[in-house]
């Protein structure tokens, strides 16, 4: 029994731990991710001049910059570089989180 | 049965008794941040936005921070001290309670922290983002007192101003030393943004004067940006001497205003030295440095794979492929943040998202950047995509930039300490 109770325990602590890294690794949430965004781009408060700002943008403007930028079809001098972190289902979240601030 | 049950309880509780003593017992979690610069805000920012009922500290031994970043463009004359020196007014206004006192010993058994003024904080959970210390005697010749002759500037404050005014002081036809350091150090793209800057200055007013870069890398940050900027901007006037061409420095004499490397010996008008760096002292303290003097953590939740209950955010962090720069220390920040009320919580620490960008400008209206977004994977933090700025681009993308570069200290500015 000792022994038996031993495995177990092992199992599933095993399992739990298996389970935490195993399936494709896991995506952060659109929020976090927008949160580097805003490092530039700036709630209002923040005061930036030059770069737009992205609360209330429109979800079908940034799916098109967005993708555009990342595939090279729209001229940037840093948004391009950043863009290729994503994908299309990425981009359509942080659309989405965007348009709703 | 009995046995199981209490195994499996201590295993899955773990979390909940021995990491939250002061929840266990009915009050608010602590969480105390050591060091107000961008790591250190941040977290302190995004903690207490995230989890209001959380008691909040930060810990920092100055009245103002003094930013590194743009720090170069008060040398460069473009920039007064005013520019980048900020208070902690914002930040305590959020609620986060700000202790101005130094960090001199953690007890990570006991959860507490003591402070050079005699207080004792408790925690359950410990940020430390206590930047960099130089390892003096590092490089042969220079010490604290030589700091004072040959300033390393390497901390923005008196340091900075002290650059500026030899600067100012130099005769026309002086030659101005920068002395690179090896990796891994702070802000890898600073010395040779350094370089144009004083090339800015220099140019308008000493004109006749050069500018020596000693480093013992073959290869640096952005460089074929800043080679060609230098080409551009201020021919003739920079020589970078790299590992190749024997520009490892290996001594320095301030009294005879002499660098040695393996090069030869050269004198110089204005000497500036970045030294060898290692975690900042309270990190070597709390037992969270390696050998090196840099500090492992989890790539998930930023905290030490050395101490538990603290983690460890900005330069003095091993964060894999992320530079040491203020806006990696502030990502990691906002991500230590997250994992720590998710920790609080009991719950599963987020799937976090790190990025870098660092603007240069080596000239009014010249920027240029570097930038990149990072995941956390079981083998560090690794890039996802990324890269520098074109070279050969339009003067409009490196006017922009260097607007951009104005956008993003605003930007971090608020999102550290606003």
């Amino acid at each position: 029994m000792c022994t038996q109770r031993i495995v177990l325990v092992g199992t599933v602590l095993a399992t739990a731990a298996f389970g935490l890294a195993a399936p494709a690794p896991a995506a952060p949430t659109a929020e976090t991710i927008a949160r580097n965004c805003v490092v530039c781009h700036g709630p209002k408060e923040a005061g930036q001049l030059e770069i737009p700002k992205l609360a209330d943008y429109p979800a079908r403007k940034m799916i098109e910059m967005m993708t555009g930028f990342r595939d090279g079809q729209k001229e940037a001098t840093i948004m391009n570089r950043i863009a290729k972190a994503f994908s299309d289902e990425q981009i359509a979240a942080l659309a989405a989180y965007f348009a709703n601030r | 049965m009995t046995t199981r049950r209490t195994f499996l309880g201590a295993s899955l509780g773990l979390g909940a008794t021995l990491a939250l003593p002061n929840l266990a017992r009915g009050a608010s979690p602590k969480v105390v941040v050591v060091g107000g610069g961008f790591g250190g805000g941040t977290a302190a920012r995004y903690v207490k936005m995230l989890m209001p009922a959380a008691e909040v500290t930060l810990v920092e031994r100055d009245k103002q921070f003094v930013t590194c970043p743009f720090s170069n463009y008060v040398i460069g004359g473009i920039e007064k001290m005013q520019t980048i020196t900020h208070g902690y007014d914002k930040i305590a206004k959020r609620g986060v309670k700000v202790v101005h006192d130094e960090a001199v010993g953690v007890d990570p058994a006991a959860r507490k922290v003591t402070l050079k003024g005699g207080r004792v904080l408790d925690y359950d959970r410990l940020v430390l983002s206590p930047g960099i210390d130089f390892v003096w005697g590092g490089l042969e010749g220079y010490d604290e007192a030589a700091a004072e002759i040959m300033p390393h500037a390497w901390k923005a404050g008196p340091q900075t101003v002290l650059l500026r005014k030899q600067l100012e002081a130099m005769r026309d036809g002086g030659t101005v030393i920068i002395v690179a350091p090896a990796n891994p150090f702070r802000c890898p793209p600073g010395p040779y943004e350094r370089a144009g800057m004083i090339a800015w200055y220099l140019k308008k007013s000493k004109p006749k004067s050069k500018i020596l870069i000693f480093d013992p890398k073959e290869t640096f940050s952005k460089q074929a940006l800043f080679f060609e900027s230098y080409e551009n901007l201020y021919p003739g006037m920079i020589q970078w001497i790299g590992g190749k061409q024997g520009g490892k420095v290996t001594k320095v004499d301030s009294k005879k205003m002499t660098v040695e490397a393996e090069f030869g010996e050269e004198k110089g008008d204005v000497i500036n030295v970045v030294p060898p760096q290692r975690a900042g002292r309270i990190a070597q303290v709390a037992g969270v440095a390696d050998e090196k003097g840099w500090c492992p953590i989890d790539p998930k939740t930023m905290e030490s794979t050395k101490v538990k209950g603290v983690h460890v955010v900005g330069d003095a962090c091993i964060a894999g492929a992320m530079p040491k720069s203020g806006t990696s220390a502030n990502s990691q920040a906002r991500n230590a943040a997250a994992a720590i009320v998710a920790m609080l919580q009991g719950k599963e620490p987020p799937e976090p998202s790190y990025a870098n960008t660092c603007y240069s400008i080596v000239a009014e209206g010249y920027g240029f950047s570097v930038t990149a977004m990072y995941s956390a994977t079981p083998e560090g933090i690794k890039e996802i995509a990324g890269g520098v700025s074109k070279l050969k681009a339009p003067p409009k993308d490196r006017d922009l930039e260097a607007a951009y570069a104005y956008d993003w200290y605003r930007g971090i500015m608020y999102d550290a300490l606003g």
